[in-house]
């Protein structure tokens, strides 16, 4: 019952004119964001974060607004996957799969509505036990010390190498990268500058949002440059992946797109009673889309892939005919990957560590406004845990309605030049960065963290675990230090506890599980 | 060969790291670890994973021809002297310009190239400046 006046609690302050408004304006901007192609739930935060900070938004307000744009981004994001087989982020990849072949056969309309309710289904699904089990995680984390805190970070960098990109490898390579960036700086234990190289900029560390807008938006812009580039040659290969950059750029693609919005607009709407067959897909999905949305570091790319995997085996013989346009298909990928999108908040409030790539960075503007998510955010701070929580159920239904009648005006946004959107891009870039310190200093910082995080990006490194290592790394520093202070400086304070084991052999066994099986399977 | 090269400049800049953090002149430290540990064991840990890089590195799947190349130097240099201009030229003519630029770049006409940037630094301006309240330069060399 406690869970229940907390809740309500919540609603209050979602409720407040300013919070519904930003409810509003974060879910409309987020599905914008999501289904330009291209441009995912993690640059279109990233984007908008300077500017929620330098318009001196309250904190609770700032996160309700760009939670908002992330799991709003997660929501839009499928309707480029569907109608043009372009995925805008990694998340919405597996709904390309049967999603797209529904809208080749003219059932695009169908697909949406069948995606918009699948994901409506897993964020209101995950949001539940979030409640549920978002404070029962963080009664158990106030018990936390210095050494758990410490064994936890190791275990949130073993899920996010073993599980994060093609090779474990170079996620941890960024994860190090990100720890060491976080060092720069004065040493608040010791007065001592860290790495600044004599630059007075660097004396408070490299700037958050710098550094997020830098290796986001400006390597996302070089990006686009580099694929419009390609396409002018015609050398982008055929086949084999995903989605083709030359369609989005050739001339065929509009006039796919036009016969895409005839077909939407003659369709007759779904009716709710066609989609009851798919109840229990959604709601395994939702499960699985949570679960792996709580584990540190994996996020809905992988929670869309192993739901549609699970459905796949699940479907047995019938399974075939995923992948040729299969409701099942479409279903699964979408209730995980918005389930995971509302799971990965959970230990990043809880726990203080970030879920996914785009939590970290809303982690990153908690820590910007001077509030430091973990066990006791829930007691000392309800009306941003509980308003953030309950903002999220009206921005679902607020989602919802966006989805559904008003999906076509999405769907026309998807024409818009890319000679029109990136002067967009790049202006807010500049202007969010310049807006923080007004220093031209930040600006050229944060082009060159944009070349690096380009060529990070060409060398198959993701950038997540970078983000993940640089808001992590001052409170995983932190922690060590006091446990080892503690203990005068003895190493075996780290395993004090029976948390702490428990924490060890899971990262252990997350770390060497994959080798172990493998090398069983090989003796077979 | 790229991720051999990538490699090679983390293990110098762990090697820089390491001796950097390990000639940090500290006067007072009140707890074991102080600010040298924690960089140096991190530092330890890249270099033992670039050296797992520089002898296994991935397959290379980039590229990039010179067409490529020149429009991402086409496409940094704008981005630099955007940065340049900014506080000088202020936001209006500065976005003017870059956007400009940028729309050519992505293939855009001459004339709607234009008039697109024209209209997207003024209503840019006044949209941040006026209704957003934010930190937009007007232009040190207009007296802003």
């Amino acid at each position: 019952m406690e869970v229940l006046s907390a809740l309500g609690h919540g609603f209050s302050v979602a409720f407040l004119p300013l919070n519904l408004a930003l409810v509003l304006a974060g879910c409309f901007i987020g599905t914008l964001i999501g289904s330009l192609p291209g441009i995912g739930p993690i640059n279109g935060v990233a984007i908008l974060l300077p500017l929620a900070y330098s318009i001196g938004l309250e904190p609770s307000s700032a996160i309700i607004l760009l939670a908002g744009v992330y799991y709003g981004a997660e929501y839009g994001g499928r309707i480029s996957s569907i109608l043009l087989n372009v995925p805008g982020d990694a998340g919405a990849v597996m709904t390309t799969l049967d999603g797209h072949p529904m809208a080749k056969r003219g059932e695009g309309s169908k697909a949406l509505a069948i995606s918009a309710i699948s994901s409506f289904v897993g964020s209101l699904g995950a949001l539940i036990m979030m409640v549920i089990f978002a404070p029962m995680l963080s009664d158990l984390a106030t018990d936390f010390g210095p050494s758990e805190y410490v064994m936890l970070m190791v275990f949130a960098f073993t899920c996010l190498s073993t599980m994060v990109g093609s090779r474990p490898i170079k996620t941890l390579i960024g994860a190090l990268i990100g720890l060491l960036l976080a060092t720069v700086g004065v040493d608040s234990g010791s007065g001592v500058l860290r790495f600044t190289l004599g630059i007075p900029n660097f004396y408070d560390g490299v700037d958050f949002l710098v550094v997020v807008i830098g290796l986001f938006a400006i390597s996302e812009i070089l990006v686009l440059v580099e694929q419009w580039a390609k396409n002018d040659l015609k050398t982008t290969p055929v086949g084999e992946r995903f989605f083709h950059w030359a369609d989005l750029f050739s001339s065929r693609w509009s006039h796919a797109l036009l016969g895409m919005v005839k077909f939407i607009i003659s369709l007759p709407p779904v009716s709710l009673v066609k989609l009851l067959h798919l109840k229990w897909v959604v709601l395994r999905s939702t499960v699985t889309g949570f679960i792996i949305g709580v584990l540190p570091g994996t996020g809905a790319s992988i929670a869309s892939a192993v739901a549609y995997g699970t459905e796949k085996r699940m479907a047995r013989e019938d399974g075939e005919k995923f992948g040729s346009g299969d409701e099942r298909g479409l279903a699964a990928p979408e209730a995980a990957n918005n389930a995971s999108a509302v799971g990965a908040l959970v230990p990043m409030l809880t726990l203080g560590i970030p879920g996914s790539g785009t939590t970290a960075i809303l982690l990153g503007a908690l820590l910007m406004f001077n509030i430091t998510p973990g066990p006791l955010l829930f007691e000392e701070q309800p009306d941003i845990v509980w308003g953030l929580i309950a903002s999220m159920f009206v921005g679902n239904i607020v989602l919802l309605l966006l989805n559904l009648p008003m999906i076509n005006i999405f769907v026309r946004l998807l024409s818009i030049r890319q000679s029109y959107l990136t002067p967009i891009i790049i202006m807010l870039t500049f202007i969010g960065i310049y807006s923080i310190h007004g220093s031209a200093f930040d600006l050229i910082a944060m082009i060159v963290l944009g070349i690096f995080g380009y060529l990070l990006r060409k060398l198959g490194f993701s950038l997540a675990p970078v983000i993940l290592g640089l808001v992590l790394g001052e409170i995983f520093e932190e922690n060590l230090r006091r446990a080892l202070s503690a203990s005068a400086g003895d190493w075996s304070i780290l395993l004090n506890g029976p948390i702490t084991y428990v924490l060890l052999i899971i990262s252990l066994l997350v770390a060497f599980g994959p080798l172990i099986s493998r090398v069983v399977r090989r003796k077979k | 060969m790229y991720d051999r090269i990538f490699a090679a400049i983390m293990l110098a800049l762990s090697g820089w790291i390491i001796w950097t953090a390990a000639h940090f002149y500290v006067p007072f430290q009140y707890e074991p670890l102080g600010p040298k540990a924690f960089p140096i064991i991190i530092a330890a840990v890249l270099i033992a994973a670039s050296l797992w890089l520089l002898v296994r590195p991935s397959a290379n799947k980039w590229h990039p021809g010179g067409r490529v190349l020149i429009h991402l130097l086409v496409a940094t240099v704008l981005l630099v002297f955007y940065a340049l201009v900014y506080v000088p030229l202020g936001f209006i003519a500065s976005t003017f310009i870059v956007g400009f630029a940028f729309s050519l770049l992505f293939g855009e006409k001459l004339l709607s190239a234009g008039i697109y940037s024209l209209a997207l630094s003024i209503v840019g301006f006044y949209l941040m400046k006026t209704a957003l309240e934010l930190n937009v330069p007007t232009g040190t060399l207009f007296g802003g």
